[in-house]
């Protein structure tokens, strides 16, 4: 009797926890699924959100492959990444050793930092567009300083920088206390062993620390590489992707292609293409950096 | 655990430095947050041509925006409630939904767990963006283009909410859920006054984390959303701001209450926000 109580009773469960899991797959099936079936119709269809999606082959992708705005875009990518790497890595890695020296107030300036990352990207944005505007602030302190201005968002070649400096002062935080977490797990034999050797210091960060740190290192980059090909709200709120298509990013491309030139069969092939490259770039650069540092 | 007061001298004069330097930077950091409070503070005329901290302070700027619903037809204050609206019942569905199938993944035996689990693992690889412009055909084939739902539906099961509900519930010990099975407790007294008290901290990071996603969420609403009447925050500042750009007095009052929420959200909660980033201050 008691044994074939407890079955009925965990039967009932498993049933209860079945239906838990087709409850959220269904949700799936509409909401992911459906659209993932669309995705692929899409990519090898023409349509214009109106009329029933005719079989076109592989036009769409000869479209995009034929799409000098498109190619823009990626060539975009790369030049923000080549502003935003370094200038994120220095400053994040800046932020973690002086976090390391510091004695007191080390929550408070850890939150400063940490409060442009949990801030509304539409808010964020508009701000810097003033603070970087011909007029704003940043250039009245240069001309009252240093008697120079410079052309942050008006420039081809500037704006891009400054999209990258807005950015930048987004993720520093985050990024910080990241390779903050790797520093504080390296051993302290390790730099007493360096300083018996004389190391210099130089020698030292790039043969001891980073080292010590690839992990947290190439997390940091994964990040970076994946806000490169996502970012949409900064530059469609401060530049529109201007001047001159200098900062026109991926997402960019895909809205206006969707939205503007009602072309949603190329955006989403865009969307497919823009993923599997970034998803590649992501697994090249892991390929080539990532380290298994072991402790002998 | 080594002790850092040990390691790193404490008093030198190059810590000193850093120190002063460190809290030179956290000021810098806030700076744009200054600039921007100060900025909805001030006349627009007056916003370029003083300093950060002198000049006029009126209300007026916020006055502007719980007057543009008529003048203008940019209902501010209309938008405020929207996005509280959406992102609240975003969020309470998504804490939901998580517990009480992140608790069917960690707890409950049945067939298939462990297929519905890859699937979890393998959509959330799957970039978002990529999903967006076919999404946009379902809402508009349901027939839900400028509504609320358009903005809720899509998101109120989570798979992230789902997995990170179910790494933690596998830690609670068993013998407490078949305990509250011999009270013959239910089901939802045992994922409500049982797995969500003893595992706060994830509930709250999921909360958290699902409520700043979508209070800040600007690309959708924006491809879904062109009645003003149901528009979130986010957007109709960003249109307020295309039209208006000039008057930035009142862009840059809509930006502190686009901003605030979250600032105070942060500053409440920073414990679990750090604790979902996986950061410790140690």
């Amino acid at each position: 009797m008691k044994i074939g109580n407890i079955n009925i009773v965990e039967i009932k469960e498993s049933q209860i926890g079945a239906a838990l899991a087709i409850s959220f797959l269904l949700f799936n099936v509409i909401f992911w699924a459906y659209p993932f079936l669309w995705l692929v119709i899409l990519s090898v269809t023409e349509w214009r959100f109106f009329d029933v999606p005719t079989f076109s082959g592989l036009k769409n992708f000869f479209a995009v492959l034929y799409d000098p705005e498109f190619w823009r875009s990626l060539w975009n990518v790369i030049r923000f990444l080549g502003y935003y790497v370094p200038i994120v890595l220095a400053c994040s890695l800046g932020f973690a050793f002086g976090l390391q020296h510091i004695g007191r107030g080390k929550v408070f300036i850890a939150l400063s930092f940490l409060v442009a990352h949990i801030s509304s990207g539409v808010a964020y944005s508009l701000v810097f567009e003033k603070i970087f505007s011909s007029t704003g602030p940043l250039n009245t302190f240069l001309a009252d300083w240093f008697g120079f201005t410079i052309p942050w968002l008006s420039s081809p070649n500037m704006a891009m920088l400054s999209i990258s400096l807005v950015v930048t002062w987004k993720f520093v935080g985050y990024y910080g206390l990241i390779l903050y977490s790797g520093l504080v797990a390296i051993p302290q034999e390790i730099y007493d062993a360096a300083k018996l050797d004389n190391t210099k210091l130089l020698t030292k960060l790039f043969k001891v620390t980073l080292p010590m740190i690839n992990a947290q290192l190439v997390m940091v980059l994964v990040f970076a590489i994946t806000v490169a090909f996502g970012i949409f709200t900064e530059p469609y709120m401060i530049t529109g992707g201007g001047p001159m298509e200098s900062t026109n990013m991926p997402l960019l491309v895909i809205y206006e292609t969707a939205f503007n030139r009602l072309q949603p069969s190329r955006a989403a092939l865009m969307a497919i293409i823009i993923a599997v490259v970034s998803y590649l770039v992501i697994k090249i650069m892991r390929k080539l950096l990532e380290k298994n540092v072991e402790l002998v | 655990m080594i002790d850092l007061k040990k390691i790193i001298p404490q008093k030198t004069v190059g810590s000193w430095i850093i120190t002063i330097l460190m809290y030179l930077l956290a000021i810098t950091w806030l700076y744009p947050y200054i600039w921007m409070v100060m900025a909805s503070l001030k006349p627009t005329p007056e916003i370029y041509h003083t300093d950060l901290f002198s000049g006029t302070l009126t209300m007026e700027n916020y006055q502007f925006l719980f007057d543009s619903a008529e003048k203008i037809n940019r209902p501010f204050l209309k938008s405020l409630f929207n996005s509280f609206f959406i992102t609240l019942t975003v969020t309470v569905s998504v804490v939901i939904t998580s517990a009480f199938i992140g608790y069917a993944m960690a707890k409950i035996d049945f067939r298939g767990r462990a297929q519905v689990n890859d699937f979890i693992l393998f959509q959330m690889v799957v970039p978002a963006m990529v999903l967006m412009i076919p999404l946009f055909v379902l809402i508009k084939q349901l027939g839900l283009i400028n509504t609320y739902s358009a903005m809720i539906l899509p998101v109120m099961m989570s798979g992230w909410g789902i997995f990170m509900m179910a790494q933690a519930f596998k830690g609670t010990p068993n013998d407490y859920i078949d305990a509250a099975k011999l009270d013959r407790a239910s089901l939802r007294q045992i994922v409500f006054n049982l797995m969500v008290p003893l595992n706060k901290a994830i509930v709250a990071i999921v909360a958290l984390f699902t409520f700043t996603g979508t209070w800040d969420n600007f690309m959708w609403p924006l491809i879904v959303m062109s009645d003003v009447e149901k528009m979130p925050l986010s957007v109709l500042l960003a249109t307020f701001s295309k039209q208006y750009g000039t008057d930035v007095g009142p862009v840059m009052a809509g930006s502190v209450l686009q901003a605030l929420p979250l600032v105070l959200l942060f500053i409440i909660f920073r414990k679990y926000f750090l604790q979902g980033m996986s950061l410790s201050l140690k």
